[in-house]
């Protein structure tokens, strides 16, 4: 379907905009996080906003609310321009904001959290509880909560009512503009439905709402317009009768990249298992499915999912860093359970964390300190350091993967984003893992760097160990597994063998379309 | 490669301690100028008797901010030490007098009585902040109470004295005009040194204060490693019991009252990081000297007592301040 043609001037429109943003530019410090947005807001609409993640829904956001402000390009509210300079400037013009992570204070009660921007007070200047809760009362009646006891503490809420308390709070004072950002993320499939209800009628009253979901099926459901976000740009704005998600996922993937990547793959004669996950459920995971998969010796696994769908967990959750809560592991045929990351790394495994500078580096410390970190065993004798040895040990690691470093004492901190991931790699390269586990192991890290990394990981699959990776970034999983699982809400919702890679088929299947996705799901 | 490898001959320390000994230099230029400034404006300040004096004070304080230095090392605190030290001695005081013992198995029985008293203080502390991840600033807000209490009912609020002249001689001692007890503190402080530089245990110490989840990432048991560093500042505090009691030759279930303060204080304007993973014990042997001139110097210049504490004060507050921007240039 896809209506309009690319780079259609006029957006399609049922109305008239009192919003409109055009040619909006943002940068922190060299890198572009927003690079041309244009779209508009008509009063009364639902409006989507979609796209990978980092493509920069965030960030617009963040200007809209007033959080920060941006480089170029214009926004009108009512012709006139909008450039908040705080987030209360913000709300004075009628936008508000309801965030993922809740700005709610857990022992105050809920009358007094819906009231926190300005509190009523008696004459006599103190807290005038009565009208508090008359309030508290008054606006969650407008979202048709009437059961609730407004004195109590919000940490007796569930998550949903605390989500709908926020946007009690957001719609109290006069709201134009109410944006939900990944609202349904926490939500059942009842409380959604009841989350829907309240747009529908939030939006009957002439609210504007901009509603920002990874889940297309709410998009369709309750959305008239959306707008498709690609790396910084708007792509283009549909209205939902005219279009699909087939359609709004071309248009998220666009045509790019698609042919570089099915190059060279011998195919590599499958080798022993090397970790079986059976039913592998974490703490985290809220359903009473797990995971079941295999991964090789000499194979390169990845896992494609949107943020939330549970990836990270499940590494974790094999290095014994979270509580299993069912399920098992078998690692070469054993069946085995690791109390802690110690356990998982006597039986070969390696972790490189995806955020390394609260997971992977001890930052101050000099290159040869942060690769001999789990591998202190060799490069010490009787608890004593052998520094001749920790330094050859770090020179031979750092030649091996390109590191570019001045010595082997300078501080972690000293090098580039992509030398540091390289340190991270050679603290577990040292001890030789059998299976190698990576979360985002390129995030931060420049271009010719990470073609570097890639060349390790391959050599290291070559060599026979058998490597999981986690990434966001579709071409990297494409380049470098030989299959891919895609997860959606602790699932796997498929699984793609090389011939099949697309950015398509893996979005299809992380948005919970398993059928679109051509038959290979499952 | 061969400049590399030529470049790399040494250990891998001497970049860290050359950046030690660079803001080390800071606090030594500080004591420096302290010495000159307290040399010029005062006649008795730069004589042996003097010195001798100040080296004396400042042993005790030495002895806690040596253990001090572990605890903050990995990020923690240790209000306790004062109250332990108190605890400890009021334990080898009673040791010490049990009668039908020579003077050497006296002595003996005390040093373990005392160490051993704040080796199992320092295991609780550890154990209960580390296991359920309390802040130990509270759980030995709590000790400080509990060995103060201890101290008062062991030796049911009453001072113990008349010990073996052997360990008042010890004391009392001098070399070249060096207090022995002095002497002891600066084995510690190079022990300690020893330990934290080249040791295993040493570098894992700095890598829990610096990021505690890489460390535990990497497969190391940081629940050991931080009761281990209580554990050594229990076992400090015991061996501050030991250079009390040889100092005074008694026993009070009320010393040490605010003692921890002037440790950490020793620990802080020595340039270690309030929130750990950086900092040198030499640095706080140079913070206690600090204190120690500042207090001494002060005195003989006239100023009286209060307004001594008042300039201590603010010299812990400066170096907080001047650890806030090192740790701004570090995060660079």
């Amino acid at each position: 379907m896809a209506a309009a043609a690319p780079g259609a001037a006029p957006l399609p429109t049922h109305g008239s905009a009192f919003l409109s943003v055009d040619g909006l530019k943002k940068y922190f410090g060299g890198v572009k996080a927003l690079d041309g947005v244009s779209f508009s807001l008509e009063q009364g609409e639902v409006h989507a906003l979609v796209g990978e993640n980092g493509a920069g829904k965030s960030t617009l956001i963040k200007i809209l609310s007033g959080a920060f402000p941006y480089d170029s390009g214009d926004i009108l509210l009512d012709g006139s321009v909008y450039n908040p300079a705080s987030p209360h400037e913000a709300k004075q013009h009628g936008v508000q904001v309801v965030h993922q992570e809740f700005n709610l204070l857990d022992h105050l009660s809920i009358a007094e959290n819906i009231s926190i921007e300005k509190l009523p007070r008696t004459r006599l200047g103190l807290l005038d509880r009565k009208e508090l809760n008359r309030r508290a009362v008054k606006a969650l009646k407008a979202i048709g909560l009437d059961d609730i006891d407004v004195r109590a503490p919000i940490s007796s809420l569930g998550i949903a009512h605390k989500q709908l308390v926020e946007i009690a709070r957001a719609l109290q004072s006069k709201s134009r503009i109410l944006i939900l950002d990944e609202p349904t993320a926490t939500l059942t499939k009842r409380e959604t439905e009841r989350l829907f209800e309240i747009v529908e009628a939030i939006k009957a009253d002439g609210v504007t709402v901009v509603f920002v979901s990874h889940h297309l099926d709410e998009v369709f459901r309750i959305c008239d317009r959306v707008t498709v976000f690609r790396n910084g740009k708007t792509i283009a704005t549909d209205l939902i009768a005219q279009t699909s998600p087939e359609g709004v996922v071309q248009r998220m993937v666009g045509r790019r990249l698609e042919a570089e990547i099915k190059e060279e793959h011998q195919d590599v004669h499958q080798q022993d298992v090397a970790l079986r996950l059976d039913d592998l459920r974490t703490a985290a995971n809220p359903k009473d499915r797990g995971v079941t998969f295999d991964l090789h010796y000499g194979e390169i696994v990845g896992i494609a999912g949107l943020v939330g769908a549970g990836r990270t967990e499940i590494l974790r959750g094999i290095f014994g860093m979270d509580p299993v809560q069912s399920g098992r592991i078998f690692r070469d045929g054993q069946e085995i359970r690791f109390s802690g990351p110690r356990d998982a790394i006597a039986s070969s495994l390696g972790f490189v964390t995806e955020d390394r500078k609260g997971e992977g580096l001890v930052l101050d410390m000099p290159i040869a300190a942060n690769t001999s970190m789990a591998n202190m065993d060799a490069v010490s004798k009787l608890g004593l350091l052998q520094f001749p040895a920790e330094n050859r040990q770090a020179r031979e690691a750092g030649a091996r993967l390109k590191l570019k470093y001045g010595k082997t004492s300078d501080p972690v901190s000293s090098l580039s984003g992509g030398n540091q991931q390289k340190v991270v790699l050679a603290k577990w390269l040292v001890r030789n893992p059998r299976v190698l586990l990576l979360d985002e192991p390129t995030r931060g890290v420049d271009v010719g760097a990470k073609a570097e990394i890639y060349a390790i990981l391959k050599g290291l699959a070559r060599e026979g160990v058998a490597l999981l990776v986690v990434s966001s970034e579709m071409p990297e999983l494409m380049t470098l597994s030989d299959r891919i699982l895609v997860l959606a809400d602790h699932e796997i919702q498929g699984e793609l063998k090389r011939p099949d890679f697309s950015e398509e088929n893996i979005l299809n299947l992380a948005y919970g379309r398993a059928n679109a996705a051509g038959g290979q799901a499952q | 490669m061969t400049t590399q490898t030529l470049s790399e001959s040494g250990r891998s320390t001497p970049q860290l301690s050359l950046r030690t000994v660079l803001h080390n230099a800071g606090i030594g230029l500080a004591l420096l100028a302290l010495i000159v400034f307290f040399s010029v404006f005062t006649e008795h300040f730069l004589t042996p008797n003097n010195i001798t004096n100040i080296l004396t004070q400042i042993t005790i304080n030495l002895v806690l901010a040596v253990g001090m230095t572990f605890v903050i090392l990995v990020g923690g605190i240790d209000l306790s030490v004062g109250s332990v030290m108190a605890f400890a001695a009021v334990v080898a005081g009673k040791a010490i007098t049990l009668p039908g013992f020579g003077p050497a198995e006296a002595i003996a029985l005390a040093v373990v009585a005392a160490t051993m008293t704040g080796v199992l203080c320092g295991v609780f502390n550890g154990v209960i902040s580390a296991y359920w991840a309390l802040p130990s600033f509270i759980i030995t807000l709590g000790m400080l109470n509990i060995a103060r209490g201890a101290a008062l009912q062991v030796s049911d609020a009453q001072t113990i004295y008349s010990f073996p002249l052997a360990f008042e001689e010890f004391g009392s001692a001098m070399i070249y005009g060096v207090p022995v007890v002095f002497l002891v503190a600066l084995l510690l402080v190079f022990v300690a040194w020893f330990i934290l530089n080249f040791t295993v245990f040493g570098r894992i110490l700095y890598g829990i204060g610096n990021n505690e989840e890489a460390v535990r990432l990497a497969g190391h048991s940081v629940f050991r490693y931080k009761v281990a560093a209580f554990t050594i500042c229990g076992f400090t505090a015991g061996i501050a019991a030991i250079v009390y009691m040889a100092r005074l030759n008694i026993s009070s279930p009320i010393a040490g009252i605010g003692f921890e303060l002037n440790a950490i204080a020793a620990v802080i304007i020595g340039g270690t990081s309030l929130s750990g993973g950086r900092g040198s014990v030499i640095g706080t042997l140079l913070g206690a000297v600090i204190i120690g001139v500042l207090a001494n110097g002060l005195i003989l210049i006239g100023l009286s007592d209060f307004m001594r504490q008042m300039i201590t004060g603010v010299v812990i507050v400066f170096a907080v301040i001047l650890d806030h921007y090192r740790a701004k240039y570090a995060a660079k």
